[in-house]
């Protein structure tokens, strides 16, 4: 009865936002979670549960396997806005489910954060679980990435749903060996790409087998610690691999699973692994290839998350960056691309940032290719000036502002293609102030 | 050319919180001036480094797992690392590698790891994990008889006890403890000390204060070092300082 006047009361409030143009986010959530926090086990849930979970690309791929399952004619409710805290989820069950609790879906489709699972799926029935990776990421707010592992390692020893793996991540295949019972674990893994290196270019994690401590050896990286490895003494790594993409073809944008060629809206490596784990979870669902064809060719998702855009006649690609591999991400598409750009880097220390910008020198800016201006701006703004310089860009060429629509109004004086990195407070207000020029 | 020759302890390792920015730095500001950095690096297994034949050392931070791995590869260089120091080797050590110089290091569940005992401090784990040192932190360090403000960041929950020459005097943040007058360590040729950031990226005259020892002992000579455009070092210094003035 209790549960039942909660979800009365959060209805009514629900509408009332919605007459005030408010969507509310996390708040509905939270009030129902501070009035019962086993409030989860109200729902009745008959769909399959697809939860998305890793340090970058949750949103991303969140939004990409409930495109393909819309696209599929299916009924998808969603996090769609990125709400992945116990709070944020509670939120979205809250707003679509029936006064008895009911939710009429074919699929329920989560991100959830790094933090959160073992919390939000303590009570709800998880179907099918995808990791992508796991980077370094507010250090001061989140602690070592370890801690996170090791959590999510143990909610998964009893865990028998599907298990959507990144074999080329160590730290998200060792998952695979939390319940050795579970028959219904899946390895994704992407071929060697062009910008691939034999040494480790990025900052990383995981350079030793998590089982026996020998160093792992790696046959290449495609970006940070992510790409083929195995341990030499144990061979950990070595899995069967479920869904491989091959035929990584950027410029053009497409890539292949088992002779299929899939094209995309993107050019990174990364978001071909996001889109990988989309395939993976499809096939689970039998999918067929051309449903996800037709999906994969027109997702897009304007939110600053590799957002392309054309602001009065000038390409500008805006991204994204709250840890240092994101930052890296998208300097190997500017590095990837031989035109001459100029950069607009957004940094800013907020809460939700971490209070620690230490993470800005794990940024690699050696040899920026063709870039011939880059502008700084957020509250942090000198810090990120200051590590530019020192990786050996002209300091002449760098402009510092700490007011945003000057930083933004200086950028736009001339039309040379434009990049954009942003963190996690400064990516919208960077947008707003980008789009006041279009 | 002039050179210095810079040994970086385990960088695969200690590599947390950027503080390979020091050496970046480092290297920026000798090149600046003309003068040449050649940098080594030294990880488990590699065949013994000479300490005595390096200008100065460099250790950082790094998570808690693998500063156990190290710490039982270091303490074979005990004797070699004292010997480094009394000769007059700059060490400058980061948090964990802070935390490796003293008698040792008291865990949470009363675990001891025993560090090099180069120096007389030691480090006690504080019982609740979940409570550590965090923040902005702004010290005042006596650099050759002049009071500098040396700004960065501190996350540790360690808390450092013994100190009789401490790095500077804490002006905003925790230092050595919680709510601590002092933070750090320092002698002549020895700065280690809690401050990320990195350390010597917002604070020239640190890394100036280090070159300049480095030349000097190396050259023996009492050099005035080049003056450098430090325009962006010193709007980011007056901007954060401004800042934890009015938060204080």
């Amino acid at each position: 009865m209790k549960n039942f006047i909660i979800v009365v009361i959060i209805k009514i409030m629900h509408i009332v936002l919605k007459i005030f143009g408010k969507n509310g986010g996390n708040l509905l959530g939270k009030l129902a979670y501070e009035w019962n926090p086993n409030i989860f086990k109200y729902f009745k849930i008959e769909c399959p549960i697809v939860a998305v979970t890793a340090t970058n690309g949750k949103t991303m791929t969140n939004n990409a396997i409930g495109h393909i399952f819309k696209t599929a004619g299916k009924k998808v409710i969603s996090n769609v806005e990125g709400n992945n805290m116990e709070t944020g989820i509670l939120s979205t069950l809250l707003k679509n489910c029936t006064l008895t609790g009911k939710l009429n879906a074919d699929f329920l489709v989560f991100e959830v954060d790094e933090g959160y699972v073992p919390v939000v799926f303590k009570d709800l029935k998880l179907d099918t679980l995808v990791i992508l990776d796991f980077f370094r990421d507010q250090l001061d707010r989140n602690g070592e990435v370890e801690t996170l592992i090791l959590k999510i390692n143990d909610f998964l020893k009893t865990y028998n749903g599907n298990l959507v793996l990144n074999n080329d991540d160590p730290n998200v295949a060792r998952l695979g060996k939390a319940n050795p019972e579970n028959t219904n674990i899946k390895y994704f893994s992407v071929e060697k790409y062009d910008f691939a290196t034999e040494k480790i270019k990025e900052a990383g994690e995981g350079k030793y087998c998590p089982f026996c401590n020998t160093e792992l050896k790696y046959e290449y990286y495609q970006y940070s610690h992510i790409g083929k490895f195995v341990c030499p003494n144990c061979d950990f790594g070595n899995n069967k691999i479920t869904t491989l993409a091959t035929d990584i073809d950027l410029k053009n944008r497409s890539f292949k699973v088992d002779d299929i060629t899939y094209n995309i809206r993107f050019n990174s490596i990364y978001n071909i692994y996001n889109f990988t784990a989309c395939v993976c979870v499809a096939s689970i669902y039998n999918i067929e290839s051309e449903t996800i064809k037709n999906a994969l060719s027109t997702f897009v998702l304007n939110n600053g998350r590799l957002e392309e855009v054309e602001i009065n006649g000038t390409p500008t690609v805006i991204n994204l960056a709250k840890n240092p591999t994101g930052a890296n991400v998208s300097l190997r598409i500017l590095n990837e691309d031989d035109e001459e750009k100029e950069l607009l880097f957004v940094l800013n220390d907020n809460i939700a940032d971490g209070f620690d910008v230490s993470w800005i020198w794990d940024i690699n800016f050696d040899k920026l290719n063709n870039v011939s201006r880059i502008i700084t701006s957020g509250k942090r703004a000198y810090d990120i000036a200051i590590r530019i310089k020192t990786s050996g860009y002209p300091a002449s060429k760098i402009e510092p502002y700490l007011s945003l629509s000057d930083a933004v109004n200086s950028f736009y004086s001339n039309n040379i293609k434009k990049y954009v990195i942003a963190n996690y407070t400064s990516l919208q207000p960077t947008r707003k102030e980008i789009f006041k020029h279009k | 050319m002039k050179e210095l020759k810079i040994l970086y302890l385990y960088p695969d390792l200690l590599e947390l919180y950027g503080d390979y920015g020091n050496i970046q730095v480092l290297k920026y500001r000798l090149e600046k001036r003309g003068f040449k950095a050649i940098i080594d690096k030294y990880c488990i297994n590699d065949d013994a480094p000479d300490f005595n034949s390096y200008d100065l050392v460099f250790a950082g931070g790094g998570a808690d797992n693998e500063q156990s791995i190290l710490s039982k590869d270091l303490i074979k260089y005990k004797d070699d690392i004292k010997k480094a120091v009394q000769s007059g080797v700059f060490f400058l050590l980061i948090c964990g590698a802070y935390q490796l110089f003293g008698k040792y290091y008291k865990g949470v569940e009363g675990n001891i790891v025993n560090g090099l005992a180069v120096f007389d401090y030691y480090t006690e784990a504080i019982e609740d994990r979940k409570k550590r040192c965090i923040g902005n932190i702004v010290i005042s360090a006596n650099l050759n008889g002049k009071e500098t403000k040396v700004i960065g960041f501190e996350n540790h929950g360690g808390q450092t006890f013994d100190i009789n020459t401490s790095f500077g005097k804490v002006l905003y943040g925790n230092g050595n403890k919680f709510g601590d007058s002092q933070e750090g360590f320092m002698t002549e040729n020895v700065i280690a000390t809690y401050l990320h950031g990195p350390l010597l990226s917002k604070n020239p005259e640190v890394a100036d204060y280090i070159i300049k020892y480095c030349l000097d002992r190396k050259y023996n000579e009492n050099l005035i070092l080049e003056k450098l455009d430090d325009t962006f070092e010193t709007l980011c210094r007056n901007q954060l300082l401004e800042i934890f003035k009015d938060s204080q």
